[in-house]
Formats: C-alpha cells, sequence, structure tokens
C-alpha cells in the first residue's frame, strides 16, 4: 500500500486532507529533482544555516571511555538545532506551491524558532502551537518566536504538551489547507510527511558519511535521540546499507516503567494509530493515547515516525532509552570533558553512550548531537542543583 | 434521514441511556460516540465532553450493551481509527456487525478504508465527501455498501459556522448523490430547524452533533430540543 514502510505509516487523517497530501506529495517529487530548487536550499543550508556541520572527534572522552567518540554537530546550526534543515526546506516547498502562511507544531521550541526563523526571511506568515506547559518550561523560545514575527497559539488542552500543538494544528490546517502549508517538525503524521521530512534531514548521514569515507573507516554504532525521530532518521539514512554499521534510537525513558512516567514507545508501546500513522505508540487497549513524561519536552511525545517502527521490525535498528537523570548526566558529562551543552533531547544519547560505555569499548561511535543546551538552562540547573 | 450525534457514557451512563432510548424512538439514525483523548475532528464541546468520558474509564462493550437494548433505528458508530484498531478490527466487527448499520471514523480516509476491510472488518464503513473532494475521488464510491455518503459541509470541526446555500456546497451535493446514486447526508455545523430546512432542500438527511451533546446532561433540555428540529 502506498505511504507505508512495512505494515507502518498510512494516511489516518481527515477526508479533507487527502487532496492536499496528494497536492504535497506531487509537488515534493517534482521538487526534489528540480535544479533551482535544490541550489536555492543547498545555497541557504549553506550559507544561511551553516552547513555542512563538522563531526568532532571528542579526545577527553574518548580517552576516559575507552573508545572513539565522534559527534555530528547539529546544534552548531542557525537556530541551535538540525530543525532548521527540514523548515527551509518545507518553507521552500510551501514557497513554491504557492502558499503564503505556514503553520507549525513545536514541544521544545527548536522546531517553531526555525519555521518562525524560515517564514521570516521567506516573507510567509507563520503561527506555531505549543502546549501550555512547553510554552512555560521553553519561554524563552517562545519570546524568540514572536520576535520573529510569528504568532504563537498556546494549546492549553489535553495533555498541554507535544500531542496536543500536533492536534491543534492539524485542526487548523483542515480548515486552511487551501492558503496555509503545514510544516510537520518531525518524520511522523501522515504521508508524505514522514517521507519529506526524512529526505530534508538526510544531509545529516550524507554528510557524516562522507567523513568517515575520507577517513577510510566506518563507525562501529551511530546513537541519535528519538523523540519523533527526524534527527535519528536522518543521520541513520547515509547509513542504513552499510550492515557493519549499527543503528541505535534512544527514546526518553522518564522516570520509571510505569505508564504516564516515560515516552519509550518502542520499549513500552505497542502499534497503534496515532496522528496520522500507524506506528510504535503509548496506548492503553481501550485505544486512548497515554500520557507521557520526559525532562525534555522536545522527546515528550507518545508516538515516533513510522519508518523507524518498520526498521526496529526489521531489525535493522535497535532502540533503547535513557531515564532523565541519565541525560542530565550525559548532559553534564558532555559539558565537563568537552566544553559542549547539549540540548536535553541529545543528551539522552549521551546518557546512553555512557551508561553503556563498556559495551562500546574499543569502539568507533558518531552521535548525533542534534541540538545545543542554551534553551534548557534552567531545566538543567532545576534538576541537578548542588551538583554543579 | 433525521439523524443525532450523541456521545456515548456521556455525562455518565445513565443520562447517556435515558438519552439514547428517546432519540432511538424519534429519530431515523443515531451515530453513537465513541471518546477519544486525540478527537482532532471535533470542536470544543464534543472535544471537552469526551476527555471528561474517557477520564471515567467507561467501557465501550457497555455503550454497545445499552445501544442492543433500546435499538429502534439505525445506529452508526463515530469514532476514531485507533480504538477500533485497539479493540481489534476482526473482534469489534464480529461481535457488532449484526447490531450496528456502519461505522463514520473521523481520521479513516475513504482510501485508507481498505486497510481496515483487508484486516477482518466487515462493517460497513461509512464514505466521507467534502467540498474539497475531486470528482474521481466521488466517482470511487459508487460501489460503497454504506447505507449514505457522510457530506462534510465545512472546512473545519465540528461546530463551525457554515452557509448552508453556498451554490458550491449545493452543486457539489448535487454532484455527489448523482455520480454515486446514495444518499448524501449533510454533517458538521447544523444547529436550528431552520438550518435543517435548508440542507434538505439538497440533501437526503442530515446529522446533528454539537447541539445534541451539549443538551445530553440534562434530559428535559434535550427532549425539547430534539421535539424543536424533528417537529
Amino acid at each position: 500500500m502506498k505511504g507505508f514502510y512495512g505494515e507502518f505509516g498510512g494516511q489516518f487523517v481527515a477526508e479533507t486532507l487527502i487532496p492536499v497530501l496528494d497536492e504535497l506529495d506531487k509537488s515534493f517529487e517534482l521538487l526534489k529533482c528540480d535544479k533551482d530548487f535544490n541550489d536555492k536550499l543547498n545555497d541557504l543550508l549553506k550559507n544561511y544555516a551553516g552547513r555542512p556541520t563538522p563531526i568532532y572527534y571528542a579526545e577527553n572522552m574518548s580517552k576516559k571511555y575507552g573508545c572513539k567518540v565522534y559527534f555530528k554537530r547539529e546544534d552548531l546550526l542557525h537556530t541551535g538545532a538540525h530543525k532548521i534543515n527540514n523548515s527551509l526546506g518545507q518553507a521552500l516547498l510551501a514557497k513554491k506551491m504557492g502558499k503564503k502562511r505556514i503553520i507549525a507544531e513545536t514541544g521544545a521550541g527548536q522546531h517553531g524558532v526555525a519555521t518562525a526563523t524560515v517564514a521570516a526571511l521567506l516573507n510567509l506568515k507563520c503561527t506555531v502551537y505549543m502546549g501550555s506547559i512547553d510554552a512555560k518550561r521553553q519561554s524563552m523560545n517562545v519570546k524568540r518566536m514572536k520576535m520573529l514575527g510569528a504568532e504563537v497559539k498556546v494549546v492549553d488542552e489535553g495533555t498541554k504538551t507535544l500531542k496536543d500543538a500536533v492536534s491543534a494544528a492539524l485542526r487548523e490546517w483542515v480548515s486552511s489547507c487551501n492558503t496555509t502549508h503545514y510544516v510537520l517538525g518531525s518524520a511522523l503524521g501522515p504521508y508524505p510527511f514522514p517521507k519529506i521530512v526524512s529526505h530534508f534531514q538526510s544531509v545529516i548521514g550524507k554528510e557524516s558519511r562522507e567523513y568517515f569515507e575520507n577517513l577510510g573507516i566506518m563507525p562501529d554504532y551511530i546513537i541519535a535521540c528519538v523523540g519523533g525521530g527526524s534527527n535519528a532518521i536522518g543521520v541513520f539514512k547515509g547509513f542504513l546499507d552499510v550492515e557493519s554499521v549499527r543503528l541505535v534510537g534512544v527514546e526518553a525513558g522518564g522516570i520509571s516503567d510505569k505508564d504516564g512516567e516515560h515516552a519509550a514507545r518502542m520499549s513500552f508501546g505497542k502499534k497503534g494509530i496515532f496522528q496520522g500513522s500507524l506506528s510504535y505508540v503509548l496506548t492503553d487497549k481501550s485505544g486512548q493515547i497515554s500520557n507521557v513524561h520526559s525532562v525534555s519536552a522536545g522527546l515528550d511525545y507518545a508516538g515516533v515516525g513510522p519508518e523507524h517502527s518498520f526498521l526496529k521490525e526489521i531489525k535493522r535498528c535497535e532502540y533503547h532509552y535513557a531515564r532523565d537523570k541519565e541525560a542530565l548526566d550525559g548532559c553534564l558529562e558532555l559539558c565537563k570533558l568537552e566544553g559542549i551543552l547539549p540540548a536535553l533531547e541529545s543528551s539522552h544519547a549521551v546518557g546512553y553512550f555512557i551508561k553503556n560505555a563498556s559495551k562500546f569499548k574499543d569502539k568507533t561511535i558518531l552521535i548525533n548531537l542534534s541540538g545545543r543546551g542554551d534553551k534548557d538552562l534552567e531545566i538543567i540547573l532545576e534538576n541537578m542543583e548542588g551538583t554543579i | 434521514m433525521k439523524g443525532f450525534y450523541i456521545l456515548g457514557g456521556y455525562p455518565d451512563m445513565k443520562k447517556f441511556e435515558e438519552v439514547f432510548k428517546y432519540i432511538a424512538e424519534k429519530a431515523d439514525f443515531v451515530e453513537v460516540g465513541l471518546a477519544y483523548n486525540d478527537p482532532v475532528a471535533d470542536g470544543p464541546v464534543i472535544a471537552e465532553a469526551a476527555s471528561k468520558v474517557v477520564k471515567s474509564n467507561i467501557k465501550i462493550d457497555d455503550i454497545l450493551k445499552i445501544v442492543e437494548a433500546y435499538k429502534k433505528s439505525k445506529v452508526y458508530i463515530m469514532t476514531y481509527a485507533n480504538i477500533f484498531y485497539q479493540y481489534g478490527l476482526k473482534e469489534f466487527s464480529q461481535k457488532y456487525k449484526n447490531l450496528i448499520n456502519g461505522v463514520i471514523i473521523a481520521d479513516l480516509p475513504n482510501r485508507m478504508h481498505s486497510f481496515f476491510y483487508d484486516n477482518g472488518f466487515d462493517i460497513p464503513v461509512i464514505p466521507f465527501v467534502t467540498p474539497e473532494s475531486r470528482d474521481e475521488d466521488i466517482e470511487e464510491l459508487k460501489g460503497s455498501k454504506a447505507d449514505f455518503i457522510y457530506f462534510v459541509g465545512v472546512r473545519g470541526v465540528t461546530g463551525s459556522e457554515v452557509n448552508f446555500l453556498d451554490t458550491e456546497l449545493v452543486e457539489k451535493v448535487q454532484f455527489v448523490k448523482k455520480v454515486t446514486n446514495k444518499n448524501v447526508v449533510f454533517g458538521f455545523g447544523i444547529k436550528t430547524k431552520k438550518d435543517t430546512e435548508k440542507v434538505m432542500t439538497y440533501a437526503d438527511g442530515f446529522v446533528i452533533g454539537t447541539e445534541a451533546v451539549k443538551r445530553q446532561t440534562n434530559i428535559n433540555e434535550f427532549k425539547k430540543y430534539i421535539e424543536s428540529i424533528i417537529r
């Protein structure tokens, strides 16, 4: 069936959106091979966003843990995270499709900031939906989006986090889809969004692959955090065909295995239909979507991109989780050993690596640093009082 | 075809039973909503009511027991795909195919019906047409086994404002009837008797949701409202 990765994916949305999704798919397929479109996108990625991002060999960390640790520095991009890759691509696509306005949802605020930024750049009207809990814990990003000229709509329903921001954006899109493009922020939702987002994020994997090919080696492991899964799918894409490279996605383990206290869909979720696609979901047996928790607003989500579910099913990728505490420890360790403050999302990947360091002895590991942690400072300080 | 949507288990099972018993005798068909906590197609009234039902942990089987006990007219279940998926598509179908006349699934577009049928679902899924539906998509609905086609009259959620005599809307409904040879029921945005009269000049039926759910907490208010519509 079109739009599926194995049994995952699909288009579980209102009928109203079907012509719009078809138009989006058609436009994307045409433009992704269009020279002018790609020239413009590549120019912006290079000169505006700051690509290619470096790969940094972390000598201190490597020494301490007895392996070779590299970081893909998506945190050095304009607006502070990999999200700008996708926002630029989709906003250019929207513009080519004749849309005058874009909307987006955001959890941690990074996707909202990236979308508000490209909207300003490309002269598009922009509205960003954000759960009220996230808006409070990421208040600096709310201010940034407003400074960039975006309207921020705070969603005070349901869990008041990313799930409800996505629902609000989907609701609004149903009524405004003729004039508005929804810049979905992760590799999830109805087809063709997972395909489009992973395409625009695959630049991470492409650059990483080139780097290691130039070194004449391949990493043994690639580790990336997984919320919706866009940074992970972006870096994994470059290595899917290299069987020797083990791909590890790290989800938010929250504070316990208990329902509502984590966001580990692959470990504790089941197959379900949520916000546009069939994938692993945290849902109860009556079909209600479970509450989730993570110290990181960007990982605090009940669903995951369908391609990740497929990669788990065919055993090409393995998925684990890091607890809040392990992520915070990972964050602090990277600060102290390498002078890099990672976003709490990326800190889950670092935390997982540190916790399992013995398993990585003598190996070469690439960790995707999806974003920087300035936005999380208050949360980090609040949670690590006494240890800093 | 005069239909009303009521929310299963709202505000509690006793009041739902009262409301269902009454409406089953009065309406040509009843849509019974199964609450979902991510209701992207619902406006604030139904979404808020659904959120209360979800918190009270009411079971689908208990709602359908009431339907079974008092069913007089046709009954359609309206909800979201994950509710059926978690119940088990085959299991739900086998258990209720003789009781209910169809399902209306807000996040299951027509092209995805085959996903349900291929996974053992044997109850007719009611197709949607919207003002945006393309002619070729409408033509594909010719062979549908469903009793009617659900025309979503507004771009937006339930309870939105709509101009029922908009020329494009009227022509679209007429086109659907002509091409598919099926009854077309107009949904979303209908509030008053006047609205229904306008809709019935070109559609075969209507369904009222938000205004009915608003009054589900008070059976007298509910009865008064239904009377005002179907008198």
